[in-house]
């Protein structure tokens, strides 16, 4: 069982200065898995994803207590490499974030970081990433066009190939489709699929009908503690806790 | 059917007088602003009038040859722009080459690195410095800058650069103190504050979630300043620029102290010159002759072309730049 724990989060706490966001979280993500983070605004969902790759270390008076054991390695450790870290764990946002660039460079910036690619390599690289997030047949004869140009469903497709570029390990989406209308939101979520053959994924979401369709597990959270942990399917269906079932069946939140 | 006040057969009775009156108060103000428009128009219009009818005579005189004319005689009555012109031009590349990287290297510093607890002092340390009058960097400029730069710096340098070729005629002696070089740098100096607080302004416009975005693909610091921060607020800071090479061309006070005042176009940045505004200055009260004054009237004409001239450039700049990017900003 353990070998397909990607990420274990030990009795993890975060806080805001004073105020604790997150009160001793404990959850395994599992790998090549979707796991669908629910729950009320508020509730810490998009906090714990900021922990998975210490994007809050960009900001003062934030900090995180316990354990997250990514392959077994505590990434809460200040001997962590952050731009390591982060090149292992790719994460796309509530809006999208095309870099003002071209829609090549775009991809191409990830890339370049921590690879040098003749050119030939690099351009296929590209290629591959779009394709992946299904963007590549609408983009491939204005490449040096720039990314936000795009739509919004198409800026947010650019994003995702963007992480997957970079091979990451782990990728984390925090309510990506929000922004978005229907139709590139079946788009995106067709792709979280596919892109589960090689990646462990995690996805925040208000979409409870969305949580259902894609993830394999779901956490339910209420006011920065865990409620409650299990198969999609399971939550969904058969609920063992009184408040996932009011959630869930939208009695509240 | 009950008429009252809630009524639908009724609808509300509007005031005649009352639309009358919101009716004229809409008019009024749309000629006052008007009229403040087109005042400016007239005001730009009698500028460019007086301008042009008072440097009729030396345009007369001299021709188009007034602006490679390097002579500048009194006596003779022979005037020529080009050392003023040389001089403007020069001061003003010195102190942006200094000043531009220098600010937004403050400005990246303030808004992306510096601990939060020192951003406010040095900010308002940058905002003071851009209050302090121009007369001021003037005396400072003539009293302290130039008697230190004369002693320690313009003595290594000429040292320094002796045998290389082009930077040994451009920093070449005797070292006087004051120059073309001293000038450019109280420029510097004193635009600063100005490329900074703007350019500090236009980082802080660019989204927090663009900046995680590249820091969570594992981008360092200077990538993500570089790759995306920069490009993001490249508009802003190239109007900060702009606003401060307007400053710079035409600064006239602080210049006038420690440029030397000599109307001649020397190989060394060193030697003393003059700029267009400072010769004006200087020489407009002592001005004898009808000729005289008109040259430097024409003097003054040419600094509001060559004004226009660089900025409109440094549009057309921009407007390349972001059609390379393909118009690649949010």
């Amino acid at each position: 069982m353990s070998d397909t724990v990607k990420v274990a989060i030990n009795k993890l706490s975060f806080f805001y200065g004073q105020f604790q966001a997150l009160k001793k979280i404990t959850l395994p993500l599992y790998r090549n898995k979707v796991t669908a983070f629910i729950g009320p605004s508020g509730c810490g969902k998009s906090t714990l994803l900021r922990v998975l790759n210490r994007i809050y270390e960009l900001y003062p008076r934030q900090h995180a207590e316990g354990e997250v054991l990514l392959d077994g390695v505590n990434i809460l450790l200040p001997s962590q490499d952050l731009n390591i870290l982060r090149a292992k764990v790719g994460m796309v946002f509530q809006k999208p974030t095309p870099f003002p660039m071209t829609i090549f460079d775009n991809i191409a910036f990830g890339l370049q970081l921590y690879e040098k690619l003749p050119r030939s390599e690099l351009e296929a690289r590209v290629e591959t990433a779009l394709r992946r997030a299904a963007l590549w047949d609408e983009v491939k004869d204005k490449l040096n066009a720039s990314g936000t140009s795009l739509s919004g469903g198409q800026q947010q497709r650019l994003c995702i190939a963007r992480s997957v570029a970079t091979k990451p390990e782990l990728i984390l989406l925090d309510e990506p489709c929000s922004a978005l209308d229907p139709i590139s939101t079946a788009k995106i979520e067709e792709l979280i699929y596919e892109l589960t053959n090689d990646y462990t994924i995690v996805i925040v979401t208000h979409n409870m009908q969305q949580a259902s369709r894609v993830s394999d597990h779901t956490a339910f959270m209420y006011l920065g503690e865990l409620v409650e942990f299990g198969l999609t399917e399971q939550i969904f269906t058969t609920p063992g806790n009184k408040r996932t079932e009011d959630y869930i069946t939208g009695r509240f939140g | 059917m009950v008429a009252g006040p809630l009524s639908l057969d009724a609808p509300p009775q509007f005031s005649s007088a009352i639309i009358r009156r919101a009716h004229r108060r809409d008019w009024m103000f749309h000629r006052v602003t008007q009229a403040s428009a087109l005042a400016v128009l007239a005001i730009f219009l009698g500028i460019m009038w007086s301008l042009l009818s008072g440097a009729w005579p030396a345009m007369a005189a001299f021709g188009f040859g007034f602006l490679w004319t390097e002579s500048w005689n009194p006596v003779r009555e022979v005037f020529g722009a080009a050392a003023p012109i040389y001089g403007t031009l020069v001061t003003s590349a010195i102190a942006m080459a200094i000043a531009v990287p220098v600010g937004i290297g403050i400005a990246i510093f303030l808004t992306e690195l510096c601990p939060r607890q020192l951003r406010r002092p040095i900010g308002v340390a940058v905002e003071l410095l851009a209050g302090i009058p121009s007369i001021i960097y003037g005396i400072w400029g003539l009293f302290i800058l130039a008697p230190f730069l004369q002693q320690n710096v313009q003595p290594w340098a000429i040292d320094a650069f002796a045998g290389i070729p082009v930077l040994e005629d451009l920093f070449a002696g005797p070292p006087y103190g004051i120059g073309i070089f001293t000038a450019g740098l109280i420029l510097a100096i004193m635009t600063l504050p100005f490329i900074c607080a703007i350019t500090r302004d236009v980082f802080e416009t660019v989204p927090p979630v663009l900046k995680e975005a590249a820091y969570g693909l594992g981008a360092t610091t200077w990538e993500v300043l570089w790759k995306v921060v920069l490009p993001y607020a490249r508009g802003g800071v190239v109007g900060g620029i702009m606003l401060a090479l307007g400053r710079t061309l035409g600064e006239t006070m602080a210049v006038t102290f420690v440029i030397g005042n000599a109307h001649r176009i020397s190989e060394s940045l060193f030697a003393p010159g003059t700029t267009i505004s400072a010769a004006i200055a200087n020489e407009f009260t002592e001005a004898l002759g009808d000729l005289y004054v008109s040259s430097l009237i024409e003097l003054g004409l040419i600094l509001f072309f060559v004004t226009f001239c660089v900025l409109a450039a440094a549009q057309y700049m921009l407007y390349r730049l972001e059609q390379r990017a393909g118009g690649a900003r949010a």
